[in-house]
């Protein structure tokens, strides 16, 4: 199963450009989306979640046309959305149990095991009874994930799914989605870098509906290495260096500000050579000093 | 100034929407139309002024509850957006203070409604003033009008409405939930009201109602008179200005509530909605379990593989699932709960109210209650049933949308589910709602009747009716719903369009859309009596049923088309989604759905307009003028007349057909030689007629139903010839308002057969044919015609239609009884069916009716009458009190107005499921199924001794004396029979029992007192014919002297015999009998509108040394004269007045004995009478009979008894 997407644009009816001739291979395994907020991610993901079409492009799955055979590709998707709400007066068991029905679950036996086996596996099963509308943020994300793994989806569409979680239900839902990774397509979208770092066999950087970079995350991090320094200094130094260097990043630490630069050779003294991390890649990707962006300079940005 | 902030971004935010614009739209619409063609001009008898201020007002009123429904989503927004967009924790911590942000937000919801009311002053205006209107009814332009339409009646609705609109929305935290506070309003405004004001508590019934419906309609329609309706101005008082001031009360209060009970605080809004009230009660007393949220260390769970599958059968068991669920929804919900608990309740009283009438309970039989109170069609609208189809939109849309406005719709939408699945699973849910409805009526009918005492359930009869033909009325609707529902992809603009396909469809008529292929889910109507069973009705209902439910199913396959799934509003992609869903299956069964429609449609038409034909209302107005217009002029012209009848009749109900062969005996009254005779066919049966001397059809109209024939030999004065006719009843298919009810038809059914003698030829032209609205009138060019002659304008000399001697020979099926006008002369069998022969020498007038069905049969002699009843075999409960009534009415009447003329009486049963009964013809009184249910047990009030007895008096009053067709008519008919039933009730049974009968009669219910009509010798108005004429009256027979009155009466009968009457005749009579000394109250009771009102003060009473006990009445007493404009003035009066004490009551009894009753002369104002009494007195009052007075109330108090004191005794 592999999931090609091919030149596809996006323009809402308001007129914002939601995608721009994005293209994208997707090998079986874990696949990070990193973009920052508003980048087009959740309008992708819906894309793949067969609930919103392209203006123009296309999107195979494997063998399927993800537009036009949208009930094929629904038969091997699980979907979780960035944002859902729940029936509030339906217990999370009953209302699993329906979603194993519009699975196509439809033996009552083979559904209560299905439910009951995702209930245990996303710590849910003491609180079944519950009506979803007492769920805390959490449970109510943890149920979502039971619903996008039911009937074992061949292409997992994973939107955000880290927002809500602490941090000990974050660690267990990586686990979880690494675990299926093994034999999925696992497409998760994020704007926090460790998820991708931590998980992802290959990941693309996407920003105002572009994709900057699409690359292996160790590869890209080795690449990058020798070419990011960083230096400690005080705010007010900072207008200056951002002047003479090509920042990527900064940071506050202990009250004074850490600025990351990239360069090929050392900027000179007061900057450390620094190992590279998953981080730099991002913000050298949207800083324009490698991928797409330093490839292709666009006109001056809009915002 | 935050207010206006809030205010003001309110006002703009709701302003850009789209649903504020289309609710003026509609509205403007609707007032436009609803002034210009319809519903309140029909209501009205006369001419009228299309911008009267009494049209706005009326337009106003209805528009009013048409906004009602349409807009409730203004104060929805404006309360709840902020929570249900989840915008509300960055709302409620700005620094806003709780009144400026409610108040801001509900001025603006105000202020929004009240503009989209304005709305409706346009369309009015427009109405009248924009192209295409006759001049002649339109008035000077008068803004106070519209200014008083819009601030007294639309600007306090809007506030009423928004205030509840906008608590329950703001505390449900939903913006749909004030559809559910605008359904509770109309069910208040409508429903409730009009149940409280036919079960007896007018005034509670004005006040209940917050849109004020019924306070303007009841005080302007019948209070006003046409000249006020036409230029009075419309303003608060009275009723209307208490209904205002309760409601906006109300109102105030809700708001008071509202803003204490809300709080700028976090909403568990998906917790503990307001909505959920099994939720809220379990709360109460449950002990929440602390909940394990944190995640303990992982444990390895596989998921196990299953076997997954797709198919058909999935499908079905994924559509059950989604039904399962949203029946849930919806029964759960607040309103779920009003339609399956709270409405059947409300049906419950409604039975218990309409089974009942003058205090007299009906005999609750299950089809009656059913098909009378229970079901009802889509397109029927006019009483509390209408709530049903309302709470049908408003859950389509919370289905519809369940998914989206729980914020699941994307998890579901991913699934692999094909969309029939949801529109089926949808669809299910909100039958298994309306078939739970449909169990709840049935429990609902069954404890009403065990209420009543009645046990004969016959639950198949429930089913039938309920499941077999309520249910799929309300099904159909459902998909049409659903289908608008998921179309418009918008909640509110879907409510507003799913509303507005409702009102096309109940107002189909009325823009001029009458086939029912046309108006979806419409069909004929069904019914279902005793009598008849459901007759030959329900084949044509089906055939409709099945042709619309065709048409659901292609609506159904555009739902799924359209199906809203992911994220993609606009219609272009939605139609290439649509398309890429056009699997073959469901192509497959949209040709089903098209090829069923085409064949049943095709059916259907071949029925409606080639077997039968096809007329709108339009071509039938258009027929009738053509009618008067080339025909007019054989009105009055010399023609034979009828004074003979002979018929042999042949009657297969098993076929519906029946065969007439008869013959008139025609002869010439006149002084003229006739060279033709205008013979008119009756419609819809075949016809063949000839005579018994050369003839030659000279024109043959069908399309008009007027044939002349020319006669070779012109009939000289005082000669006769005979017309000989076949008539021929033939089933003929089905026509669009089902089988027809003249011609074969329903006329001839299995059992209940009934037809009158509409199906035999009449003679020369038919006045009563044209046209009388004068609207109709107006846009056919034809000269306007005054609807009645005064009395003084009837020409003395004209003849009353000759009566004739009558013979029939009605044969039927062995096992039924058939029934002609006339005495039984013989009955015998022959080849297998059973024939009657009935007669008459004496000639009878009206019309013939004849019936045939399994009667059980009395007959009995009075004198040497034939006196017999038939009734269908199980409604013979109350035979022995018919038959008293006959009696007694026989006995008394040819004593008081002359002998009975004819030599026979029916009283038959009609089919049919009314409750009137009526005259047809001499001899004859028919009475529906209704009639034969009134049960009145005990010696309690008995309603059909009375109604019996009137009916009885028409044979005086109507069948001999002849009331000329002018002003007047009705209270030399219907007056008179009610004032002989009185008589004849205060007779037989007593002064109590009168007294009893009389305040029956003076329940508003069916007529209202209309204080403004003509006065009694012009009278045209129900109330003034049933009510004040037999007060008037018996007054009269109380003063003059009940055998001077009634041998007036009985010399009018005498001298009108063979002409028609007027109420001039009668006055002249009744002048001849009354002294000079009563003639001011003869004038005062016939000549004009003269109302008395009488009050007892107080009444005291104080035992004197004698032993005897010394009354003292302070009194008051006024006259007024109104005139036909309305205007009253009080006019002094020094009248005789009775003056009453009576002794304590006995149980039953309202007065006791008469102590004294006496004529004292009473002057206008206040004055104290002193009477002495022998026995100590319970009551005393003025008129305590209300012969003058005829508001009961106030005439009577109970005495008090003065212990005498030192001072009075010396």
């Amino acid at each position: 199963m592999h999931l090609s997407i091919r030149n596809i644009s996006k323009t809402y009816p308001n007129g914002v450009r939601a995608l721009t001739n994005v293209s994208l291979d997707i090998p079986p395994g874990m696949f990070g989306l990193l973009g920052p907020n508003g980048a087009g991610k959740s309008t992708l993901m819906r894309m793949l979640a067969t609930l919103q079409d392209p203006d123009e492009g296309s999107i195979h799955l494997g063998e399927l046309d993800v537009l036009s055979q949208k009930d094929e590709v629904r038969k091997t998707l699980g979907y979780l959305p960035q944002e859902f709400g729940v029936y509030p007066k339906v217990s999370a068991e009953e209302l699993l149990q329906h979603f194993a029905l519009l699975k196509g679950i439809p033996e009552r036996g083979a559904r209560r095991e299905v439910v009951e086996a995702l209930l245990r596996q996303t710590n849910l099963w003491e609180v079944r009874k519950q009506k979803l509308g007492g769920y805390s943020g959490g449970m109510r994300q943890r149920f979502g994930v039971a619903v996008a793994l039911l009937g074992n989806p061949k292409l997992l569409i994973v939107d955000e799914p880290t927002a809500g979680l602490d941090p000990a239900e974050r660690v267990r839902f990586l686990n979880l989605l690494s675990e299926l990774g093994e034999n999925s397509v696992v497409l998760l979208s994020t704007h926090i870098v460790e998820d991708v770092s931590e998980l992802c066999t290959r990941m693309a950087i996407i920003d105002r509906g572009k994709i900057l970079l699409e690359a292996e995350p160790l590869r890209a991090m080795t690449d990058l290495r020798g070419r990011i320094w960083r230096r400690v200094m005080s705010k007010a130094e900072l207008p200056a260096l951002e002047r003479e260097h090509a920042v990527i990043s900064t940071k506050l630490l202990a009250g004074r500000t850490v600025a990351r630069v990239h360069s090929d050779a050392a900027p000179g003294p007061g900057f450390e050579a620094v190992e590279p991390d998953l981080e730099d890649v991002y913000f050298a990707a949207m800083a324009g000093r490698i991928g797409r962006r330093h490839e292709q300079p666009e006109p001056v940005a809009t915002r | 100034m935050t207010l206006l902030g809030v205010f003001r971004f309110e006002l703009a935010y709701q302003l850009r929407r789209p649903w504020p614009w289309l609710c003026m739209a509609v509205l403007a619409v609707f007032a436009f139309v609803n002034t210009r063609v319809a519903v309140v001009p029909a209501t009205l008898p006369q001419d009228f002024i299309l911008n009267s201020p009494f049209i706005i007002a009326v337009v106003s009123v209805f528009s009013c509850q048409i906004w009602l429904l349409i807009a409730p989503a203004v104060a929805g927004e404006a309360a709840a957006r902020d929570v249900y967009t989840r915008m509300y924790p960055l709302t409620y911590t700005s620094p806003v203070s709780k009144a400026e942000y409610l108040g801001g937000r509900f001025l603006a919801a105000f202020v929004l409604n009240a503009l989209i009311l304005l709305a409706v002053q346009v369309g009015s205006l427009l109405a009248a003033h924009a192209p295409g209107v006759d001049p002649e009814i339109i008035g000077p332009f008068r803004p106070a009008a519209y200014l008083a339409a819009y601030g007294l009646i639309a600007l306090p609705n809007a506030f009423i409405a928004t205030a509840v609109q906008f608590s329950i929305a703001l505390l449900s935290g939903r913006p749909m939930a004030s559809y559910a506070g605008s359904m509770g309003l109309f069910f208040f405004s409508y429903p409730v009201t009009v149940v409280l004001y036919f079960s007896g508590v007018q005034k509670l019934a004005l006040l209940a109602d917050p849109i004020g419906v019924m306070a303007i309609m009841n005080e302007m329609m019948s209070n006003w008179t046409i000249v006020e309706k036409n230029v009075r101005m419309f303003t608060l008082e009275g009723p209307m200005l208490l209904n205002r001031a309760i409601w906006v009360g109300i109102a105030l209060l809700t708001l008071a509530l509202m803003y204490v009970r809300f709080r700028f605080a976090h909403r568990p809004a998906q917790r503990a909605r307001a909505t959920d009230v099994f939720r809220r009660l379990r709360g109460r007393f449950a002990v929440r379990v602390p909940m394990p949220d944190t995640a303990p260390a992982r444990i390895a769970i596989s998921v196990p593989q299953v076997r997954r599958s797709f198919g058909l059968t999935t499908g079905f068991r994924q559509a059950v699932s989604v039904a399962r669920s949203s029946f849930w929804m919806i029964a759960k919900s607040p309103p779920g709960l009003f339609l399956l608990a709270v409405f059947p309740m409300f049906v419950v009283l409604v039975l218990h109210v309409e089974s009942e009438m003058w205090g007299i309970q009906m005999l609750p039989r299950t089809g009656y209650i059913l098909t009378k109170h229970v079901t009802a069609a889509l397109t029927y609208f006019a009483d509390y049933r209408v709530i049903v189809p309302l709470l049908i939109v408003y859950f389509a849309g919370e289905l519809v949308w369940r998914e989206r406005d729980a914020r699941i719709s994307e998890n579901i939408d991913a699934t692999p589910v094909s969309e029939w699945v949801f529109v089926l699973g949808k669809f299910l849910g909100l039958g298994l709602v309306l078939a739970a409805f449909m169990v709840s009526l049935t429990a609902a009918g069954m404890l009403a009747q065990t209420l009543m005492g009645y046990h004969d359930f016959q639950v198949g009869l429930y089913l039938k009716i309920l499941f077999g033909l309520q249910l799929p009325e309300y099904l159909l609707f459902a998909v049409l719903v659903l289908l608008v529902h998921a179309l418009v992809d918008q909640k509110h603009m879907a409510m507003l369009a799913a509303l507005v396909v409702y009102f096309l469809i109940v107002f189909s008529s009325v823009i001029g859309v009458d086939h029912k292929l046309l108006v979806y889910g419409s069909s004929p109507g069904w019914f279902f009596t005793d009598m008849r069973g459901f007759g030959r009705s329900i084949g044509p209902w089906l055939m409709f049923k099945l042709y619309w439910a065709a048409w659901a199913l292609l609506l159904a396959v555009a739902a799924t088309l359209l199906w809203v799934r992911g994220r993609e509003p606009a219609f272009r992609s939605r139609v290439n989604i649509a398309r890429l869903r056009f699997t073959r299956g469901t192509a497959r069964a949209a040709a089903v759905a098209v090829a069923l429609i085409g064949t049943l449609g095709g059916f259907i038409f071949y029925n409606t307009n080639v077997l039968n034909e096809y007329i709108t209302d339009d071509e039938s107005i258009e027929r009738r003028a053509d009618y008067e217009r080339r025909y007019g002029q054989y009105e009055g012209i010399p023609q034979p007349v009828r004074v003979g009848t002979n018929l042999r009749i042949e009657i297969h109900p098993d076929r519906g057909a029946a065969t007439i062969h008869g013959s008139y005996r025609l002869l010439n009254r006149s002084t003229v030689a006739i060279d033709s005779v205008h013979l008119e066919p009756a419609f819809y049966v075949d016809t063949r007629v000839s005579f018994d001397r050369a003839f030659r059809p000279a024109v043959t109209d069908a399309r008009l139903g007027h044939d002349i024939y020319a006669l070779e030999e012109p009939l000289q004065p005082g000669d006769s010839l005979t017309l000989r006719f076949d008539v021929i009843f033939k089933p003929r298919g089905f026509t669009n308002s089902g089988a027809r009810s003249s011609g074969a038809g329903t006329s001839i059914l299995e059992n209940g057969t009934y037809f009158t003698s509409g199906a035999l030829p009449v003679i020369g032209y038919q006045p009563l044919r044209e046209l009388w609205s004068a609207d109709d009138r107006r846009k056919h060019g034809l000269p306007r015609q005054v609807t009645l002659p005064p009395p003084g304008d009837i020409d003395p000399s004209v003849a009353a239609n000759a009566p004739a001697t009558f013979e029939a020979i009605i044969g039927t099926d062995e096992n039924q009884v058939a029934v002609a006008p006339g005495e039984l002369r013989r009955t015998w069998s022959e080849a297998g069916r059973r024939y009657f022969h009935y007669g008459s020498d004496v000639p009878i007038s009206g019309t013939d009716v004849f019936f045939s069905a399994d009667y059980t049969v009395h007959r009995e002699r009075w004198k040497d009458v034939d006196l017999q009843l038939f009734v269908h075999p199980g409604h013979a409960t109350q035979r022995e009190r018919v038959l008293r009534s006959a009696r007694a009415s026989l006995d008394y009447y040819s004593e008081q107005f002359g002998p009975y003329p004819y030599r026979f009486l029916q009283i038959i049963e009609q089919p049919g499921d009314f409750l009137g009964m009526g005259v047809d013809g001499s001899g004859v009184i028919t009475g529906g199924e209704g009639f034969f249910l009134l049960n009145p047990e005990g010696a309690g009030f008995d309603a059909i001794f009375e109604i019996v007895a009137h009916e009885m008096g028409h044979q005086w009053w109507g069948m001999q004396l002849k009331p000329a067709f002018a002003e007047g008519g009705g209270v030399i008919s219907e007056s008179l029979a009610w004032y002989s039933a009185m008589q004849l009730v205060k007779t037989v049974k007593g002064r109590e029992a009168l007294r009893r009968f009389m305040s029956f009669m003076r329940e508003p219910n069916p007529w209202p007192p209309i204080r403004t009509g003509l006065p009694l010798l012009r009278a045209m108005d129900p109330w003034a014919n049933y009510r004040k004429g037999p007060y008037a009256f018996l007054a009269l027979s109380e003063y003059v002297g009940e055998e001077r009155v009634n041998g007036a009466l009985r010399s009018l009968v005498e001298t009108k015999v063979s002409s028609f009457a007027t109420t001039l005749d009668m006055y002249r009579e009744l002048q001849a009998v009354t002294p000079d000394s009563l003639k001011p109250l003869l004038h005062d009771l016939f000549e004009v509108n003269a109302w008395w009102t009488f009050d007892t003060r107080q009444a005291t009473a104080v035992q004197t040394q004698a032993g005897a006990w010394r009354v003292t009445l302070e009194v008051e007493a006024h006259k007024v004269v109104g005139d036909s404009a309305g205007v009253e003035r009080e006019t002094p009066m020094t009248e005789w007045v009775e003056i009453g004490i009576f002794a304590g009551a006995g149980p039953g009894e309202v007065l006791g004995n008469p102590l004294y009753v006496q004529k004292h002369r009473i002057a206008s104002g206040t004055q104290t009478i002193t009477v002495t009494v022998p026995q100590e007195p319970a009551r005393a009052g003025i008129d305590p009979y209300n012969l003058l007075d005829w508001e009961e109330g106030d005439n009577i108090e109970p005495v008090k008894i003065e212990r005498r004191s030192a001072k009075e005794s010396s």
